[in-house]
């Protein structure tokens, strides 16, 4: 399942030649060993390991273009490998076992486990102030750790999570705009099932989306799994709201189907006709757009649903670069990630609106940009996620990213606490008690 | 008690080929003994799977008591049988080996302990009751099976090999045992063997087989003394039975019957022999020799002596033996089969 | 002299590349895990540092924990179960003669074969919830509505019936194959003195043919158990433990806590309290054997 792919900026690796010339001229003399040398500095590595983009163009970009223009310049080859996304946190452990790997890898989630094994990525942010600002709280909350003071990556963009629905449909239970609050999800998802007998997709399954989703939907009826400073606050009157009504939508609206998706599912779901609603980042419109013309007129995005509390979501994918205590080439990666900075307005149009920058700076048009996409129907469907900030959060929301939360996030606590109440396995005070004691099990180990 | 018959049984396994048994009609007696006895090939088991209802026939019909059984279940048969392993259940206790067919044909259960004691009883076995058979000996093995196949008196008994398995000396002892049980139980029994001895010893009748095909049926000292064919006449008897060219016909007459002319009363067969070898094995002596005359001469012969009697000839000695005319038998030299007495010119 | 010690050291340079193999991908990892789960480690972590039992005491508190756990033994003796009576139906159809036997044991073994991985994606697909096959063909059928189908995965006891109807598909060659060498040891003279002492069918199945390969039996359900106990490859690709926590079993638990949630010490301390459970069962299958054994 694994895609791997290995380009070079260079064909042939200099630092490999100048070292097999080295071992064959050892017994001849050492004025052979540097014939090409001449005094030049010698090339440097980096290697980089991320994962295979959603968006191929935006991989076929960063490695061949960015990637080689960058080591052109700084005299470095650059190795970049893809791995699936499913891979990354298994990869990064091993390179952790084995204190050796790549010089940069990124994650997808707030990698604030392995903050011991990672240098202090604060200079970065500060290298950067001066010409692109601050970056965006989100990206702030996803890599800073506010007990230690330390930057535990460096976040360079994050993928939003808006709403999708059916245009087609939802006009037809009066809701030509989609939805725009979670009463009108269960409204009008309510109405187009009784009528078509399609269902409405908020994932419950132990998966991304799922995951995604309903920590939106938690937090904008009042929930959240920790407060501001980091203590466990998800048994509250806030996470009952938010269980109550996913009952309600689970049984008015929605199929047991939830309950058995992996992140592709509700792309799928959607593509095929099937759903009226899915919380997703913007694949699977332009999934549509390259396999399913006729669908992808039919499926517009909205911003997030407005709750009783607040309109909120979580990102869908946060980009988070790290650089090991043990890397080779350090200053490398951090000159790499600067640069990259600079360069993001191409990455933004390379990941076709995928990625969202944390350092908005970056892409000063880009209000413009997304309100005439050639690709969509109409043109400005992806104009929505102009106000992306107003409503984009991290995992941690309220607190910080953290490696507690992301266990909760890795062992599915809040899927699990919603699809037990929304089947009926439990009622929603039981469901929270028992997330309670699981969250504080687990905060209490990462104390 | 029942008798077996076969009609017209024929087996055979690959198409196109000879089968293992070919048109066999047999008739047993009531309580009969009867052997089947062949080398190894021979189809003797094959037949006798047949009649035990573990091989289908090809062709044919058996009857057991009457009923005709040809496509019935072995355990419709009303017969027990004794495999040459014993295929004793390793598993089961030597009591849970015996009462099984009880159990298997629904003997209802408060009769078994009576039923297998007198069958254990009868084969003197009745201490190892609760011993595995892996912690039994060979003999103590083939009696159990022996009580396994009479506790639920079956109207006949198949014996495949039973005693193979044994070592020489307890074979002679289990072979009298065995015999002596037959005559207590008086089941009509059929018996296979490759080993004559057994054949001859136990057998009311003998059937010999070869090659699918039924050479002779008779009683040991039919076979023996007045063979069918030269099969019959050579398979049976250690050293076998001699025979002579003699124009159409073979002559045959048994080694220990050839013997010193002077041994020799009546009329007689004279036969001028050339010894070229003596086996001294005990109770007797085996002498090769070649007959020393005319047309007859450089045909190879062996006599049999009783230890009894001093040859006083060594290889390459002359001697002059004979045969008793009423011990010579004639066999057609195509058919290979029992042909009628006729005068000899033999010197 | 020279010859015999040229020959032991012969022999210990053939054996050293089977000894570093256990060593390496057996022994150490198994050590390793071992030692994490009575520390704190996790995947950042450096240093470490003895905590003693806390790491247990802790997963003990977990409800997902305990329910795992309860999981893992319905999965396994399930799966098990399955296996071992289909599997005996299968070598005893498969023991005789027939024409283009050898075809059907080559097709009986292909799950076997095949990557684990890769069947359990085909499973997926077959049990999706929106491309299942098996739901297209009740809807054709009329025996399901479009939108009302079955959910495989999707609900709690028909997902864990799921997960264990795919993993029984997986193992069924392997105990078939032994079965089928038991059933084949057996002399054929004991099914037909059975035959003859007027049993039928299912008596000597029952009574002579099956306490016969106990032995046997007893391998294949070890080797079942022990298999079916540590993996986690079906759960994983087919529900991820999902919905709601309903088929996770100990081994993904501690792959989702360990590696995905970063807590290497419990991950290894879930994974490992396996072994006790393992050991004992290998003990008891063992003995059972030992005391079965025939002739």
């Amino acid at each position: 399942m694994s895609k791997k792919k290995r380009s070079k900026s260079s064909t042939i690796s200099r630092r490999d030649f100048v070292k097999a010339a080295g071992v064959a001229a050892a017994g001849v003399g050492t004025s052979v060993a540097f014939p090409l040398g001449g005094g030049a500095q010698e090339r440097k590595t980096l290697k980089i390991l991320q994962w295979s983009h959603f968006v191929p163009g935006y991989d076929k970009w960063f490695d061949g273009e960015f990637c080689t223009a960058w080591g052109e310049k700084n005299n470095t080859e650059v190795i970049v490998d893809h791995i699936s996304l499913g891979e990354i946190n298994a990869r990064a452990a091993a390179e952790v076992a084995a204190q050796q790997g790549h010089d940069l890898l990124m994650f997808l989630s707030p990698p604030a486990a392995y903050e011991d094994q990672v240098i202090d990525h604060g200079e970065i942010y500060q290298e950067l102030e001066g010409t692109w600002g601050k970056p965006i709280d989100l990206g702030y909350k996803s890599t800073y750790n506010p007990k230690t003071g330390k930057y535990f990556a460096f976040s360079d963009s994050y993928v939003p999570d808006p709403a999708n629905y059916r245009q087609d449909l939802w006009s037809q239970v009066g809701f030509p705009n989609g939805p725009d609050s979670w009463e009108d999800l269960h409204k009008g998802a309510k109405a187009i099932k009784e009528q078509f007998g399609n269902p409405c997709g908020v994932g419950l399954s132990q998966e991304l989306d799922s995951n995604m989703a309903l920590r939106g939907l938690l937090w904008a009826h009042g929930g959240a799994v920790q407060d501001e400073e980091g203590a466990v606050v998800i048994n509250s009157p806030g996470t009952l709201e938010a269980l109550k009504y996913m009952r309600k939508l689970y049984e008015d609206a929605q199929t047991a189907e939830v309950l058995t998706w992996d992140p592709s599912s509700n792309n799928r779901g959607m593509l095929a006709g099937k759903l009226s609603f899915a919380c997703n980042a913007i694949s699977i419109t332009r999934t549509a757009e390259k396999q399913n013309p006729e669908m992808s007129e039919k499926i517009q995005l909205a911003p997030a649903l407005m709750g009783p509390v607040r309109r909120i979501a979580a990102e869908h994918v946060m980009d988070c670069y790290v650089i090991w205590n043990f890397a080779d080439n350090k200053a490398g990666a951090k000159q790499f990630l600067v640069d990259y900075i600079g360069d993001f307005a191409n990455a933004f149009k390379a990941s076709e609106f995928y990625n969202f920058p944390c350092f908005p700076q970056t892409v000063p048009n880009m209000d413009e940009l997304i309100a005439n996409d050639p690709a969509a129907k109409p043109p400005d469907k992806y104009k929505v996620l102009g106000t992306v900030l107003d409503w984009a959060t991290n995992i941690g929301y309220p607190g910080f990213a953290s490696a507690a939360i992301d266990e909760v996030f890795n062992t599915f606590v809040v899927p699990t606490m919603f699809a037990t109440v929304a089947r009926g396995q439990a009622t929603p005070e039981e469901a929270a008690a028992t997330a309670e004691k699981e969250v504080k099990r687990i905060f209490d180990k990462w104390k | 008690m029942a008798v077996v018959e076969t009609k017209d049984l024929t087996k055979v396994f690959t198409p196109g080929e000879r089968g293992a048994v070919n048109d066999v009609n047999l008739l047993t007696r009531e309580g009969e003994f009867m052997v089947f006895l062949g080398p190894s090939g021979s189809g003797k088991t094959t037949l006798l799977r047949m009649i035990a209802g573990l091989e289908d026939p090809t062709a044919g019909e058996i009857l057991i008591g009457g009923r005709v059984v040809t496509h019935l279940a072995p355990r419709d048969r009303g017969i027990a049988m004794v495999f040459q392993s014993y295929a004793l259940y390793p598993h089961l206790s030597v009591y849970k080996n015996i009462s099984f067919p009880l159990r298997a044909q629904g003997v209802p259960k408060e009769e078994h302990r009576g039923k297998v004691e007198w069958a254990a009883g009868l084969l003197g076995i009745g201490e190892l009751l609760e011993r595995k058979p892996r912690e039994l000996s060979g003999g103590e093995r083939q009696r159990v099976a022996l009580a396994r196949a009479i506790v639920r008196e079956p109207t006949v008994f198949l014996l495949d090999e039973p005693l193979s398995n044994l070592d020489a000396k307890l074979r002679a002892s289990a072979r009298e045992e065995l015999t002596e049980f037959h005559d207590r139980v008086g089941t009509t029994t059929i018996y296979v063997t490759h080993d004559q001895i057994e054949a001859m010893a136990m057998g009311d009748r003998i059937v010999v087989l070869h090659e699918g095909f039924v050479r002779q049926v008779g009683s040991p000292r039919e076979v023996y003394d007045d063979p069918a064919d030269t099969f019959v006449a050579t398979f049976l008897g250690s050293p076998p039975m001699n025979l002579v060219d003699h124009g159409d016909v073979l002559v045959g007459f048994r080694p220990e019957h050839l013997l010193p002319r002077s041994l020799v009363e009546g009329q007689a067969v004279e036969i001028g022999l050339r010894v070229t070898g003596i086996e001294y094995l005990g109770s007797e002596r085996i002498l090769y020799a070649l007959i020393d005359r005319d047309r007859f001469a450089e045909q190879r012969v062996v006599a049999k002596l009783p230890a009894t009697y001093d040859v006083g000839a060594a290889g390459g000695d002359a001697v002059d033996f004979a045969v008793a005319e009423r011990h010579l038998r004639f066999f057609d030299k195509t058919s290979e089969k029992r042909t009628g007495a006729r005068a000899l010119e033999w010197a | 002299m020279g010859l015999r010690r040229d020959a032991g050291r012969l022999g210990a340079a053939m054996f050293a590349p089977a000894l570093l193999y256990i060593v390496a991908l057996v022994g150490t990892p198994l050590v390793l895990a071992f030692l994490y789960s009575v520390g704190n480690v996790k995947v950042g972590s450096v240093g470490y540092e003895f905590v003693g039992l806390d790491n247990f005491i802790s997963v003990l508190q977990s409800p997902t924990f305990r329910g795992a756990l309860l999981h893992s033994f319905l999965f396994t003796v399930g799966a098990q179960l399955i296996v071992i009576i289909s599997a005996n139906i299968l070598a005893l159809a498969l023991v005789d003669r027939f024409r283009g036997r050898g075809l059907v044991r080559f097709f009986i073994l292909l799950p076997w074969v095949a990557p684990i991985s890769l069947g359990a994606i085909g499973w997926k697909w077959i049990l999706d919830s929106i491309y299942s096959v098996i739901n297209w063909v009740l809807v054709q059928l009329h025996l399901v509505e479009p939108f009302d189908a079955p959910m495989w995965l999707g609900e709690g006891a028909l997902a864990m019936l799921s997960v264990i109807m795919v993993h029984a598909w997986r193992m069924l060659p392997f105990s078939t194959v032994i079965l089928l060498a038991g059933l084949t040891a057996i002399p054929k003279d004991i099914p037909e003195a059975a035959a003859v002492d007027g049993a039928g069918f299912w008596r000597t199945h029952f009574q002579i043919t099956i306490p016969m390969m106990t032995p046997i039996i007893n391998v294949a359900v070890l080797f079942g158990v022990v298999f079916t106990f540590t993996d986690m490859t079906v759960v994983y690709i087919l529900t991820r433990g999902g919905p709601y926590n309903s088929t996770q079993v100990l081994p993904s638990l501690a792959f989702f806590t360990g590696i995905l949630g970063g807590d290497l010490a419990e991950g290894a301390a879930i994974s490992v309290f396996l072994v006790p459970i393992l050991v004992v069962i290998a003990w008891l299958m063992l003995r059972l054997a030992r005391r079965a054994e025939v002739v």
